[in-house]
């Protein structure tokens, strides 16, 4: 009779991807299991024996070699090698060099197989191991029972601590896509409408707004080199009513309550002119496959409450209001921004904020995409800010001339977490007199001290509006972004880091928009590009000798590693300056990524590599803060021995991302200057 | 007697080969107390090493069939009780498969006069010989080795568990025979290439 193998199961449940088997897979795999004591007298000869095969390090430590000698890995307790060989039938070159005599398990290339058949989940993970596209992989908890009660106290951290890294996926209203809850057909007109048709037809349908679609030229295939310049006709323009639109129909505007109001009522405009005198041209839009996060992130920013949802041809399929997201269930952002939007007064509004941790604490142990948690605290940062500006004008009369209030850094890219301090600053108009750039101190210092109340700290390097350097005119700001990039001292280089990723919150668009643009092109000059490229190749990941750990901390903590630091900052650092390079205005530094794509400065696989290791550590750093919540643990950092198996490998593929890609970003803008 | 003779001068340069050319089989054994003569037999585990592989398709692991199942101060030991015994093989059987498996290799156990008396006078009651080509312990191997370095061996140092973990062998959740059977083995490998040194050395 067959044993259990009970040391062995438990081991491989603790060894992915064998803990996606099934208990009948996992006894079966066991009894295939060689167990070799490996040393240095045995190593060749048993590899030669029994290659290709899969193997298991049970004990004992080993180096992995390539052809050249080199080190590709020290392996340890449940690392796995052999399986490329096995993936790609092309013959084992890497040599093992033994460290420290252990027992290495060999799985068959028969067993292996076998395996593969009957589990998907098995064969995927090393499929994706092997195209190193590990950090789509979701651990699993361990299955129940499979601990026994005198199993020992790490093992049972262990799968406490999976157990809360892997809950199964959150979900919240807000991840569902705008396409999913649209359910209205689209209330257009053609622009050859009156106004008071649009009335009408929103009164029939109950609705408070309209779209209002042009014709696209379609372009004839006969004249279509002729060079003759298509002239839109408005004419053609859709019946008034419920008409599906014609390919050729494009949106033009929105026409809402408020325009009629506003902009025909109090304008004492006639009812019968046509509709665009009153719309509001080229107006925000969002497609369906987006999710109700992005819609409301947009509303947020552009303080609208109607979106228009097109599809991927561009052709409208909805309106989205922000009473459909109030509408949605289980969703107290929603709530908390629109209660943020309805205070009256500063006491009012910090009362309410110190509602945020609470609700990030359930809503970021809830959510499946955890990008939307630094999103949402932006957004929250956002709404806060401007209220503070409302109460400010109310207070002190009006803005005595243009400006903008700019987000830089976490709150810029959307990448905050609830420990970020404020990073912000003034872009002002020209040819303000002494007592209108009092106005903007005054401004200043009541928006951060107002946040600071709200749960935003203050910025320790001074980075905020409060600060008169950070108070300045468009000129003012190209200055300094002329000094940093053209003499990058450490210093200068470090605020290049912070300033480069910028966000209007409230102010004058065309103000910011060109702000942005000669920002832009100065962080384009080869000279400064070079200078940033070596400072970044300077800091190294976490991996030490033969891709081991390496305790970034110091002190007690000198175990421990800081994956912001020495992480997530590292992968925004590359994005960047690929972006500066590439004059990319977006902070956000997956939608830098997408911008990137058909790059031929950074390739596909790299790309995907960067936004893929991001989003792990961003989760990883996410769910140790939930865990860390209310000790006076490191925010950032963590133990790396505390981590489940398959998390442990994650995190050593994400560093191994962010090494290549470091290499890649020396050998291409560093070479210059 | 010639026939003796020729299983003595066979068995005499079969031993002499190099210690990684035979084939062991590490076994451990599950009884109600410490006596052959009075005391049951009630699991037996083994697995067949071809140094250094342990093949663990040749794991065996047998609860013994008794006429009344008198588990004594047992269970606490081995957490075995009367349901275990559901699945249960007639003592013969098992010697039979034994005998078979152990013939030209050598038997590893772990404290080995235990077992061995067991095992004797169980195939004797049934008149079955084992005959294995040597047997090797490995606690005896360890106490002589640590005599030998002028250790002083303390109390508890030399259980399977603290022997093995002096190789930095893996902790196995202890007391069941297999687990038990196959921590054996891997100690004498262990021991075996630590010790023994090159291939070419003897173990014993």
């Amino acid at each position: 009779m067959q044993p259990e193998f009970t040391d062995v199961q438990r081991f491989l449940l603790d060894c992915p991807p064998f803990d996606e088997l099934n208990s009948e897979q996992r006894q079966w795999v066991a009894q295939q299991i060689k167990a070799a004591y490996v040393n240095e007298h045995n190593v060749d000869a048993l590899f030669k024996q029994h290659s290709p095969a899969l193997y298991i390090v049970r004990s004992g430590g080993f180096d992995l070699l390539a052809p050249d000698q080199h080190v590709i890995e020290r392996l340890e307790s449940h690392d796995l090698f052999g399986y490329p060989s096995l993936l790609s039938g092309r013959p084992v070159v890497n040599k093992l060099k033994v460290i420290e005599d252990g027992i290495i398990y060999i799985v068959s290339a028969g067993a292996f197989d076998k395996l593969r058949q009957n589990s998907r989940a098995f064969e995927q993970y090393f499929i994706r191991a092997h195209g190193q596209r590990l950090l789509g992989e979701v651990s699993r908890p361990y299955s129940a029972g499979s601990t026994t009660a005198n199993g020992d106290t790490q093992r049972s951290a262990d799968s406490a601590r999976t157990a809360v890294l892997d809950k199964t996926p959150g979900f919240d209203a807000l991840e569902l896509t705008i396409g999913e809850v649209v359910s209205r057909k689209p209330v257009t007109l053609p622009m050859s409408a009156t106004i008071r048709e649009a009335a009408q037809l929103m009164r029939d349908h109950k609705v408070s707004s309209v779209m209002i679609l042009g014709a696209v030229p379609v372009p004839n295939p006969e004249e279509g080199a002729s060079g003759a310049v298509p002239v839109p006709n408005p004419e053609e323009g859709a019946e008034p009513g419920l008409h599906p639109t014609s390919p050729s129909q494009k949106l033009f505007g929105i026409l809402t309550d408020r325009d009629l109001r506003n902009r025909v009522i109090a304008a004492g405009l006639s009812y019968d002119i046509q509709v665009n005198a009153a719309m509001t041209q080229a107006p925000a839009t969002v497609y369906g496959r987006q999710t109700l996060m992005d819609a409301l992130t947009l509303m947020t920013q552009h303080n609208i409450h109607h979106l228009p949802v097109i599809d991927d041809n561009d052709q409208p399929i909805g309106m989205i209001t922000n009473t459909d997201l109030m509408r949605q269930q289980r969703s107290e952002p929603v709530m908390l921004i629109s209660a943020i939007n309805k205070v009256e007064t500063r006491e009012q509004l910090i009362e309410e904020a110190k509602q945020i941790p609470a609700y990030m604490q359930t809503f970021a142990a809830r959510v499946h995409d955890t990008t939307m948690v630094g999103r949402l605290l932006a957004s929250l940062t956002d709404s806060m800010t401007r209220q503070l500006i409302r109460l400010y004008e109310q207070e002190h009369g009006v803005a005595p001339g243009t400006y903008c209030w700019i987000a830089f850094g976490s709150q810029g890219r959307e990448d905050q977490v609830l420990s970020s301090d404020q990073d912000n600053g003034l872009l002002l108009g020209n040819g303000l007199n002494e007592q209108q750039l009092e106005w903007f101190k005054g401004l200043g210092e009541f928006v951060c001290s107002g946040l600071n109340e709200c749960g935003i700290p203050l910025c320790p390097g001074d980075i905020m509006a409060s600060n008169a350097d950070c108070r300045r005119t468009l000129d003012g700001w190209l200055e300094r972004f002329q000094t940093w990039t053209e003499s990058p001292t450490p210093k200068a280089l470090m605020y290049c880091q912070i300033f480069f990723d910028s966000r209007m919150v409230h102010g004058n668009k065309r103000l910011y928009q060109r702000y942005r643009e000669e920002v832009a092109k100065l962080g384009k000059k080869d000279f400064f590009l070079g200078n940033l490229a070596r400072l970044q190749v300077s800091v190294q990941v976490p991996l030490g000798l033969f891709n081991r750990f390496r305790g970034t901390e110091s002190g007690k903590d000198s175990d421990l590693i800081n994956i912001k630091r020495y992480g997530i900052a590292l992968i925004n650092d590359i994005v960047r300056i690929y972006s500066l390079q590439a004059g990319l205005t977006v902070p956000q530094t997956l939608q830098r990524l997408e911008q990137l794509r058909g790059s031929n400065l950074l390739n596909r696989k790299d790309n995907q590599s960067l936004a893929e290791a991001w989003q792990f550590l961003t989760q990883l750093r996410l769910q140790h803060q939930l865990d860390i919540w209310g000790t006076d643990k490191p925010k950032n950092a963590l133990d790396p021995d505390e981590l489940s198996t398959l998390t442990r490998r994650q995190l050593k593929t994400a560093f191994r991302i962010i090494k290549e890609c470091q290499q890649g970003v020396g050998l291409k803008f560093g070479r210059v200057g | 007697m010639f026939g003796y003779l020729k299983r003595w001068w066979l068995k005499t340069i079969q031993v002499r080969k190099s210690w990684t050319h035979h084939t062991y089989i590490a076994l451990d054994i599950e009884t109600s107390g410490l006596n052959p003569n009075t005391d049951q037999l009630l699991a037996v585990a083994w697995v067949e090493i071809k140094p250094p592989v342990i093949d663990y398709k040749t794991g065996r692991y047998y609860l013994i069939k008794h006429d009344q199942t008198d588990l004594k101060q047992s269970p606490v030991v081995h957490g075995l009780v009367s349901k275990d015994f559901l699945e249960t093989t007639e003592p013969r059987a098992m010697l039979e498969q034994l005998a078979e498996i152990l013939r030209g290799k050598v038997l590893v156990c772990h404290h080995i006069q235990l077992d061995w008396s067991f095992l004797k006078h169980a195939a004797r009651q049934h008149g079955i010989k084992l005959e294995p080509l040597a047997l090797f312990d490995t606690l005896a191997f360890e106490a002589k080795r640590l005599k030998r370095q002028q250790h002083h061996i303390e109390r508890g140092s030399l259980t399977l568990a603290a022997c093995r973990a002096r190789y930095g062998l893996p902790e196995y959740n202890a007391h069941h025979a297999f687990s038990d059977a196959v921590g054996c083995g891997e100690l004498m490998l262990a021991q075996g290439y630590k010790f023994a040194g090159s291939s070419k050395s003897r173990l014993w």
